[in-house]
């Protein structure tokens, strides 16, 4: 376990470079600089600024510069937010974003896994269709309606809870279920086809046939099994839900990483680009890597060693 | 007796000729009477034929102009009725005119992301397949590279440094959309080149070309088509999405994201100028995620083989 944990840490070094070279080429050739909506700055003023932040060196250069800083563990500083590093600005967005992904995911997997069982259980029944009809809505749906229609009904109409801002746990409610719904439309799926299959394994049959109720035989013996293909796709749908929280920050004015990623590129905010790509890539990676370790405990049979 | 004939005569017309296959055996004949069958499915092709209608009729003209306004008060930022039946919105120009307008670039930005997305995935996703060994293996890795990016990411990037037409968006939704396509057909590929047709069509000095074109295109067409009308709704998802928070389209275009957009500035009073568009782009997605599950149900050779026995 402690082997693949070093491992992957050691893997994940490359791949950063590799995410950190490819959106530092894109943002550079993107036209446009950080300094170009000032008003009317008189050059002398805008040449002390780019060579403050060392934008008048050459694109080599500045991106040595650049690694140099990242290996020391600086991201640098925001152009656009005075007097704020980048580090100081995602240690206030970031755990923002992440409980809220958190709490989407959490939703998503608690409703999920027992819409897809139920589907599965009554296979061809009423109940089954209702139930993936729903789940094909979760994933047509656009995020932006989930969002005015919650902000509308509970919001606006009910008047039950805020509709922006990050305040209090009240305040998280309506976005997180709001990303949430994509996520758990997949959960529900997955887990439906996935209990189809084994619920036609012969040990299930046995299990069934020794006298085990249908419900001890679902919970204790498909479920567990099941869970696998589910566990493999929380580390895609860690993407999804980071996606998904552009949209989501976007609609319910949370102070997390997706908005601060707009405006970065709005900005050209080169280190805060820089900075909030690197995380997203992070994020994927140790997601995966905790997936990898998710499958050891619920399936002994898979080994990582290799 | 002579009845008994007639009908025979009447079944096969021009009794020389060699008799035909029956009717609705061939793949898509029969594809489509399967379709028939899922109720669901079948409504949501003719949503969708519907839909392709509508931003076909707005080249002919709408009634109402979508960029006319009226700015008397009283013809702001009204609510449905019968002159305007979805309202109108703060400039008094007419919802619904607007919405059939818009599906003229939603539908667009759908259908030829799918397309862009089937010739390069398809591409690539068969060179792969064909060649196979090392060839594979690293353009399968290239894949895997494009999968690891987060899409709003590459088309937030991609829409600054092309522009954010509507151009910017088809390049962005292409370079997210390919990935899946490319996989499915070297999958198919890689199954189907060792089988006894490819192998005999091979033997009879057939060339690489025409083994792709004339063999393994045509027996992976089923698939394609099903995951064609999976990356349709997700292009109208991601140009909406993309328009909605200001990084996509932007006015004077007019998409149904852009209309979104612009109705979710008034969503407190007036929240029919969200509902509409929003409504339009959850119908449309819906039926292409209705048509894709019924379309995979009808080709897939499991259920075609139960169905025949």
């Amino acid at each position: 376990m402690a082997w693949l944990v070093l491992r992957r840490a050691l893997w994940a070094i490359p791949v950063l470079w590799v995410v950190a070279t490819v959106t530092f080429i894109l943002v550079r050739v993107v036209p446009g600089g950080p300094f170009d909506a000032e008003k009317n700055l008189p050059p002398g003023i805008v040449a002390n600024i780019k060579a403050k932040y060392h934008l008048d060196r050459p694109v080599a250069e500045q991106y040595l510069l650049y690694l140099g800083r990242l290996s020391r563990g600086d991201l640098g500083v925001s152009y656009k937010y005075a007097n704020r590093t980048v580090n100081d600005i995602l240690s206030d967005a970031f755990p923002v974003s992440v409980q809220l992904g958190a709490m989407a995911l959490a939703i998503a997997v608690l409703a999920g896994v027992p819409l897809g069982t139920v589907a599965a259980v009554r296979r061809g029944r009423l109940l089954d269709f209702a139930c993936m009809t729903l789940s094909t809505v979760g994933i047509s749906v656009p995020s932006f309606l989930v969002g005015a229609l919650l902000i509308y009904l509970l919001g606006i109409w009910l008047k039950a809870l805020p509709v922006a801002l990050w305040e209090s746990p009240r305040h998280m409610i309506l976005p997180a279920l709001t990303l949430s719904f994509l996520p758990c439309a997949y959960v529900a799926r997955l887990t439906r086809a996935s209990v189809l299959e084994v619920m036609q394994k012969d040990w299930v049959r046995t299990a069934r046939s020794k006298g085990l109720s249908p419900a001890v035989t679902i919970v204790k013996h498909v479920l567990r099994n099941s869970l696998v293909p589910v566990v493999t796709i929380l580390g895609p749908l860690t993407a999804v839900l980071i996606t998904g929280s552009f949209t989501v920050e976007y609609i319910f004015a949370v102070p997390g990483m997706g908005r601060f990623f707009i405006t970065a590129v709005i900005n050209r905010d080169y280190d805060l680009i820089m900075a909030t790509s690197l995380i997203f890539a992070l994020i994927l990676i140790v997601s995966n890597t905790l997936v990898d370790i998710a499958y050891t405990f619920l399936d002994p049979k898979i080994r990582l060693e290799h | 007796m002579s009845s008994t004939v007639e009908q025979l005569s009447a079944q096969q017309p021009g009794g020389g000729e060699p008799p035909q296959p029956p009717a609705g055996q061939g793949l898509v004949p029969a594809t489509w009477r399967r379709l028939k069958r899922i109720t669901l499915s079948y409504a949501s092709f003719w949503v969708i034929v519907f839909m392709i209608a509508l931003s076909l009729l707005s080249w002919l003209g709408v009634p109402l102009s979508p960029y006319a306004y009226d700015q008397t008060t009283s013809a702001t930022l009204s609510a449905p009725s019968a002159a305007h039946p979805m309202g109108t919105d703060e400039l008094g120009r007419d919802l619904l005119a607007r919405v059939i307008y818009g599906s003229r670039l939603s539908m667009m930005i759908g259908l030829t992301t799918a397309l862009i997305a089937l010739f390069f995935g398809t591409i690539y996703g068969a060179i792969a397949g064909y060649c196979g060994g090392r060839v594979d293996a690293i353009l399968m890795r290239g894949v895997d590279v494009a999968y690891a990016l987060p899409d709003l990411l590459v088309m937030i990037l991609v829409g600054v440094l092309v522009g954010r037409g509507t151009g910017g968006i088809l390049t962005a939704l292409g370079l997210i959309s390919w990935m899946g396509t490319a996989r499915l057909v070297r999958a198919q590929f890689l199954q189907l080149k060792h089988e006894e047709f490819v192998e005999a069509a091979r033997s009879c000095g057939q060339g690489p070309l025409a083994l792709i074109f004339k063999h393994l295109l045509p027996n992976s067409i089923g698939p394609i088509l099903v995951a064609l009308t999976f990356i349709v709704p997700a292009a109208i998802i991601s140009e909406s999405t993309l328009s909605f928070i200001g990084l996509g389209l932007s006015p004077p275009a007019c998409s149904w994201g852009t209309l979104a957009s612009e109705g979710w500035r008034s969503l407190r009073t007036h929240p029919h100028l969200i509902l509409f568009p929003s409504l339009f782009i959850f119908l449309t997605v819906l039926s292409f995620n209705f048509l894709g599950d019924g379309l995979r149900d009808a080709l897939d050779p499991r259920t075609r083989l139960a169905t025949r026995r």
